[in-house]
C-alpha cells in the first residue's frame, strides 16, 4: 500500500464479502422454494427472499465499487484521498441504511414498510432491483455524492490518468442514471422505459466502464506492461461499449408497448453489444502475455483472466442468444433470462469485484504484494468451483428455459405455465445442487483470508 | 526516394486524383439511373456493382489498404463483400 | 494483436522509408485503435444495410412507391460532397508528409467546408419529410431510411469533430513528416464516413 487513506478500502471490501455470503443463501431458499414450494412459508415468502437476493447483490456490488475506487484513485493520483473521514463516514451510513433496509423487507409486510417509510409521499417502491423505500434511495444518493465529491477532490490534486477519469465517469453516470428511480409515472410504459434507463444503462452502459477501468488498474499492476498500451485498450473498449449499449437499451422496449421500430434498434445495436465484452477478454488475455514481470499474486491474475472470459460467455454470448426481437418474443421473461442474468451479473461484475479484493486485500492486511501461497491456493480452489457451478447454474437454468419456451410458447399446443414448471422440476434441483458447490467455493473463499496468515509471501 | 513499395505508394498523388474522377463519373452514372427512372433487377445489381467498386477505391487508394500483406488487406473488401452478397440476394429473391 | 504500433513503424521519415523497401506493411495508416473502432463502426452499417434489403424483399411494392418520394438529387450533390472531402483529406496527409503544415491546413478545412455542405443539404431534406409528416413509424421504409440516413449524418458531425482537432493541432505544429499519426487517424475515420455513404446513397435512393 503506498498511500495510508487507501486503506479505507477495506471495510468496503470486508462488507461486500459478508452482504454476497448473505445474497447467496437467500438465492438457496429461493432455489429451494422453487421445488419445495412452502419451504420457509410464511417467514420468508418467496417475492420476499428475490428482493434480498437481488438487492443484497446490488448493495454489495456497490460496496465492491466504493472500496475500488477509494483504493485505485490515491494510487493513481498519487496523493493521499481527500478525506478518509468522510469515507469512513459514509461507509457507516450506507451500512446502517442498507441494513435497516433488509430488515425492512424481512421482519415487516412490504405493504407496512411502504406505509412506514411514507412512500406515498414520493412513491418509489414495488419495482424489481428498486424496491428501496424512498428514504433508503435518498440516503444512497447522499453517499454517492459525498464519495463523488471526495474522489473529484482527489483526482483534482493528484496526477490524472485516463484510468481514474474512465472510473470517475462511469461512477458519475452510476449515480446520475439512479436519479431516473424517483420516476415512477403512473403510465405503466413509462414507467418501465425509466425503469430500464436505471437497469440496463447501468449494467450495458455505466458498470462497463468501471469494470473496464478497475480490470485495466490490476492488468498494468501485475503484467508491467506500459501503461500508455492498455489505455488505448481502454478508450476502444468503452467507446464501443457506449455505442453499443445506449442504444442497444431498446432490446428491452419490444413489447412493453414502445414504437416498433425498436424492434430493429434495439435488436441490431444490442447484437454488438458482445464486441466490447469481446474486446475485453482479447485485452486481458494479451496484456498477460505480454507480461513484463510475474506478479507474486497469480491469484488476482486468474481472477482478472476470468472476469474477462466469463463476462464475454454471460453478457456476450448469453445475451446475444435471446436479444434479437423475433427470439426474445419467445424467450422473454424465462428462464433464459434468468441463466443470463446470473452469468452476466456474477462474470462481469461480481467477479471484478472479487479481482480487485484480491489484488489489494494483501497489501491492506499489511503484506508487500501477495498472500502466502497456501492461501492462494485456497483461493483459486474457490475461484474454480465458484465459477464452474456458475457455469452449471447458468447450463441448467438454459435447459430449463428451452424447455420452458418450447412447451409454454413454441409448440402447437402450448402448456399452462405452472404445468410447465412441474417439468422443469428436475432443472431446479440440480441448479440448487450447483448452488450448494458455490456456496462451499464462498466459504473456501473467506477461509483464504485466514490461512496461512502467518506464513511469508508467494515469491 | 520514390520507391514504389510500401508507404511510398499511398503518399502519390496522381493515382488518388484519377480515383478522385472515376468516383465522380461512377456517381454521376448512378444519379443518372434515377434520372432515367431505370428500374429492375439487372440494373439494380449493376448500380450495386459500382457502389462496391467505389468502395474498394477508397479503402485501396485513399485508406490505404492497397499493398498491405496481412488481415488488414481485407477489411473493406469483406466488408464489402459480405452485405454486398447479402443485399444481391434479397434482391434476386424479391423479383 | 498490439494497439499500439511498433516504434519502428512510426519513428523516423528515413525509418519509414528504409521499412518500406526492406519489409512489407501490415498495419493501415493511422493509430490502429481507429481501426478497430472502424471495424465495429462498419459491422453495424453492414448489419443495417443487409436489414434493409431483406426487410425490402418481403414488402418491395411499399419500398418502391416510398423511395420515389425522396430527393435524389439532394443526395447526389452529397454523395459529390464527401467524395471531394475525401480527396481533400487525402490530400492533407500527403501534405503533412511533404512537411507542407500550411496546405495540409488548407484542405483540412476544404474538406470540412465539404462536411458542412453535405450536413445542410442533408438538414434540408429533414425538414421536409417533417414537414411532410414523415417520422420512424410512418411506415417500415421510412424508418428504415430515417434510422440508415440520421445515423450516418451523426457519424459524419463526429467526423468533423475529429478532423477539426485535427486541424488545431495541425495548427498547432503538433504534426511533422516524421510524425503525424494523428492526421492519419482522422482521415481513415473520415474515409469510412465516405465509404458507407457511397453503398447508402444507391441502395436507398436508386436500386428499386
Ligand atoms: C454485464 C452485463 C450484463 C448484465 C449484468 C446483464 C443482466 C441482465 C439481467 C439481470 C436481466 C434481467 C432483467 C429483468 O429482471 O428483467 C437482463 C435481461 C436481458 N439482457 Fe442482459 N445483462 C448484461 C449484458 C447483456 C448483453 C451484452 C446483452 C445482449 C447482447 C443482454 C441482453 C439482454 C436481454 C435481451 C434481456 C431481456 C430478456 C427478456 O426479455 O426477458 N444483456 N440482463
Ligand atoms: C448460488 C446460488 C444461487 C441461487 C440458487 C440463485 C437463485 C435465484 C433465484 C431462484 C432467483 C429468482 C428467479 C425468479 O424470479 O424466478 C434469482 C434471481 C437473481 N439472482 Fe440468483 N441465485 C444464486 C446466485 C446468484 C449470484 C452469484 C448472482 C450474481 C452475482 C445472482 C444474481 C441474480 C439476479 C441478477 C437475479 C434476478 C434475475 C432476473 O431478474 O432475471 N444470483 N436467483
Ligand atoms: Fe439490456
Amino acid at each position: 500500500m503506498q498511500y495510508q487513506s487507501q486503506a479505507v478500502a477495506k471495510p468496503y471490501f470486508i462488507a461486500a464479502i459478508g452482504l454476497f455470503v448473505g445474497q447467496i443463501l437467500f438465492g438457496l431458499i429461493m432455489g429451494l422454494q422453487y421445488v419445495i414450494g412452502d419451504f420457509l412459508f410464511p417467514e420468508i415468502p418467496f417475492n420476499v427472499a428475490r428482493m434480498v437476493h437481488t438487492n443484497l447483490l446490488i448493495v454489495w456490488i456497490l460496496f465492491g465499487f466504493m472500496g475500488a475506487a477509494y483504493y485505485l484513485v490515491p494510487e493513481e493520483s498519487e496523493c493521499e484521498l481527500y478525506s478518509p473521514k468522510l469515507a469512513l463516514l459514509m461507509f457507516w451510513v450506507f451500512l446502517i441504511a442498507g441494513a435497516l433496509t433488509i430488515l425492512g423487507y424481512l421482519l415487516v409486510p412490504y405493504a407496512t414498510l411502504a406505509e412506514m417509510t411514507g412512500n406515498s409521499l414520493l412513491p418509489t417502491m414495488g419495482r424489481e432491483f428498486l424496491e428501496q423505500p424512498t428514504i433508503t434511495k435518498i440516503g444512497i444518493v447522499i453517499v454517492a455524492l459525498a464519495f463523488l465529491f471526495n474522489l473529484g477532490m482527489t483526482m483534482l490534486k493528484g496526477r490524472k490518468t485516463v484510468i481514474t477519469l474512465v472510473l470517475f465517469i462511469g461512477l458519475v453516470g452510476l449515480a446520475v442514471f439512479f436519479l431516473f428511480s424517483f420516476f415512477n409515472p403512473d403510465n405503466l410504459v413509462r414507467d418501465k422505459l425509466y425503469w430500464w434507463f436505471v437497469v440496463h444503462l447501468w449494467v450495458e452502459g455505466v458498470w462497463e466502464l468501471i469494470l473496464g477501468a478497475i480490470l485495466a488498474f490490476v492488468l498494468i499492476k501485475t503484467t508491467g506492461v506500459d501503461r500508455e498500451v492498455i489505455e488505448k485498450w481502454l478508450y476502444v473498449i468503452i467507446a464501443l461499449a457506449l455505442i453499443t449499449g445506449i442504444i442497444g437499451t431498446g432490446h428491452h422496449f419490444f413489447w412493453i408497448g414502445l414504437p416498433g421500430y425498436w424492434q430493429w434498434w434495439g435488436s441490431i445495436f444490442s447484437a454488438l453489444e458482445p464486441l466490447p465484452f469481446f474486446m475485453m477478454t482479447v485485452f486481458a488475455f494479451n496484456m498477460v502475455n505480454q507480461r513484463r514481470r510475474n506478479h507474486p499474486n497469480q491469484a488476482a491474475v486468474l481472477w482478472a483472466l476470468g472476469t474477462s472470459v466469463m463476462a464475454f460467455l454471460g453478457a456476450g454470448v448469453w445475451g446475444f442468444m435471446h436479444t434479437l426481437a423475433p427470439v426474445n418474443y419467445y424467450t422473454h421473461g424465462t428462464q433464459i433470462t434468468a441463466a443470463h442474468g446470473h452469468m452476466a451479473f456474477y462474470g462481469a461484475y461480481a467477479m471484478i469485484v472479487l479481482t480487485i479484493i484480491s489484488y489489494a486485500m494483501p497489501m491492506l492486511r499489511g503484506r508487500k504484494a501477495a498472500n502466502s501461497g497456501k492461501s492462494q491456493i485456497l483461493e483459486m480452489w474457490s475461484f474454480w468451483l465458484m465459477t464452474v457451478s456458475m457455469v452449471f447454474i447458468t447450463l441448467f437454468l438454459t435447459a430449463a428455459g428451452v424447455l420452458q419456451v418450447y412447451t409454454q410458447r413454441y409448440t402447437d399446443n402450448p402448456q399452462p405455465f405452472m404445468a410447465v414448471q412441474e417439468r422443469l422440476e428436475l432443472f431446479y434441483w440440480m441448479r440448487e445442487a450447483a448452488g450448494v458447490v458455490f456456496l462451499i467455493g464462498l466459504i473456501i473463499y473467506i477461509i483464504s483470508f485466514f490461512a496461512g496468515s502467518n506464513e511469508p509471501e508467494q515469491a | 526516394m520514390r520507391a514504389a513499395t510500401g508507404t511510398q505508394i499511398f503518399y502519390s498523388i496522381r493515382p488518388c486524383t484519377f480515383v478522385y474522377l472515376t468516383l465522380v463519373v461512377l456517381s454521376l452514372v448512378t444519379w443518372l439511373t434515377g434520372q432515367l427512372g431505370l428500374s429492375g433487377l439487372s440494373i439494380s445489381l449493376i448500380v450495386l456493382g459500382l457502389a462496391l467498386i467505389k468502395g474498394l477505391l477508397i479503402g485501396d487508394y485513399y485508406m490505404g489498404l492497397r499493398g498491405l500483406t496481412g488481415v488488414w488487406r481485407w477489411a473493406i473488401i469483406v466488408w464489402l463483400v459480405i452485405p454486398g452478397a447479402l443485399i444481391t440476394w434479397a434482391f434476386i429473391k424479391v423479383q | 494483436m498490439n494497439l499500439s504500433r511498433p516504434d519502428n513503424e512510426r519513428t523516423s521519415k528515413d525509418a519509414q522509408y528504409l521499412q518500406a523497401a526492406t519489409h512489407d506493411r501490415i498495419y493501415p495508416p493511422g493509430d490502429l485503435a481507429i481501426w478497430v473502432f472502424i471495424l465495429a463502426e462498419l459491422l453495424v452499417f453492414a448489419v443495417f444495410f443487409s436489414a434493409y434489403a431483406l426487410t425490402r424483399a418481403n414488402n418491395a411494392e411499399l419500398f418502391n412507391t416510398c423511395q420515389l418520394t425522396l430527393d435524389a438529387n439532394a443526395a447526389f450533390i452529397n454523395t459529390l460532397a464527401l467524395i471531394s472531402s475525401s480527396y481533400f483529406v487525402m490530400r492533407a496527409v500527403a501534405a503533412i508528409r511533404e512537411a507542407k503544415t500550411q496546405q495540409c491546413i488548407q484542405w483540412l478545412i476544404a474538406a470540412l467546408a465539404m462536411g458542412c455542405v453535405f450536413l445542410i443539404i442533408k438538414s434540408g431534406e429533414y425538414v421536409h419529410h417533417y414537414q411532410a409528416g414523415i417520422n420512424l413509424r410512418t411506415n417500415l421504409f421510412y424508418m428504415f431510411y430515417l434510422s440508415l440516413t440520421f445515423f450516418h449524418f451523426m457519424h459524419v458531425i463526429m467526423g468533423m469533430v475529429i478532423l477539426t482537432a485535427v486541424t488545431i493541432k495541425t495548427r498547432q505544429g503538433h504534426y511533422s513528416a516524421a510524425e503525424h499519426t494523428g492526421v492519419e487517424t482522422g482521415a481513415s475515420y473520415w474515409h469510412m464516413v465516405d465509404i458507407i455513404w457511397l453503398i447508402l446513397f444507391p441502395l436507398v435512393y436508386i436500386m428499386r
